[in-house]
């Protein structure tokens, strides 16, 4: 699992490539997780990319959880993007729809979220 | 007469049980020819039942998991998993109630529904001092294919 984080206005962008399961999960936590802090309201926003995530297991659903969670109590918001049907099915699994939003793409959740960041977002 | 047929079989201690367990089944399914989807959702499983062995049946405490495969026409794979640890019945856990608010959630509670949408059939016995959690997929994916992006 790779991982690149990038700054747009006042959004943070995770951007997760590989698979997210047991051996994994930790190092995603490590790279999502000390993000959440200052997540609140327009302040900060987490975009977690997940275009290039090919599985994800429970352990990944639990890291998001530990961040939706975290993003809730400073009323903050953590959203992803772009899943691939088979993390989507995850997510659905999960009930994970009760928890983030999703969106298509990273341009659609940024049009969402942030219209700043969406303004000058680059695709790499 | 008949020679009986070795079966794939590993076994690991629980610090890496999971990886371990999850490779193995998912490569037995990759041999038996299920697609990569499939495969994907063998190995969802495996890393899910494996990890509640570790956690419910051994307190996370350190331990033995085996894991035997076969693999029968259709093609089917069968897996059995045995542990040594207190009784763990993961099928009789209850399922969790998802669709309340973020705040009434726990951090987990996905691994009994994820084994109920992959898996075709499921048992589970206690055996003397093991328990023996037996499961059956069938080929055919239960989720979408990894292609699509939405």
């Amino acid at each position: 699992m790779e991982s690149t984080v990038q700054t747009f206005a006042n959004v943070v962008i995770i951007q997760v490539d590989g698979r997210i399961d047991h051996s994994t999960a930790p190092e995603f936590g490590s790279v999502l997780l000390p993000q959440v802090e200052g997540c609140a309201r327009e302040e900060k926003k987490l975009l977690v990319d997940l275009s290039k995530v090919n599985y994800m297991s429970s352990a990944g659903l639990r890291v998001l959880m530990i961040a939706a969670k975290g993003c809730r109590k400073q009323e903050g918001q953590v959203v992803v993007a772009g899943m691939q049907a088979s993390v989507r099915e995850v997510f659905k699994i999960g009930r994970f729809d009760m928890v983030m939003d999703s969106y298509p793409t990273v341009r659609d959740a940024l049009a969402a979220i942030s219209p700043a960041a969406a303004a000058i977002y680059v695709d790499r | 007469m008949q020679v009986p047929k070795i079966l794939p079989r590993t076994e690991a201690l629980t610090i890496d049980a999971v990886a371990h367990c999850t490779d193995f089944a998912g490569a037995q399914a990759r041999q038996a020819g299920f697609a990569a989807a499939r495969v994907d959702e063998v190995e969802l499983v495996v890393e899910e039942v494996v990890a509640n062995i570790c956690h419910y049946s051994y307190g996370d405490r350190l331990g033995n998991v085996e894991l035997v495969c076969r693999v029968t026409d259709g093609p089917r794979l069968e897996l059995e998993f045995a542990d040594a640890g207190q009784p763990f019945d993961m099928l009789s856990m209850p399922e969790p109630d998802l669709s309340v608010d973020i705040d009434q959630r726990g951090l987990g509670g996905v691994g009994v529904p994820m084994m109920r949408a992959l898996v075709d059939q499921a048992n589970y016995r206690r055996d003397g001092e093991r328990n023996l959690l037996f499961l059956v997929f069938d080929s055919a994916c239960r989720l979408a294919g990894p292609s699509q992006v939405g």
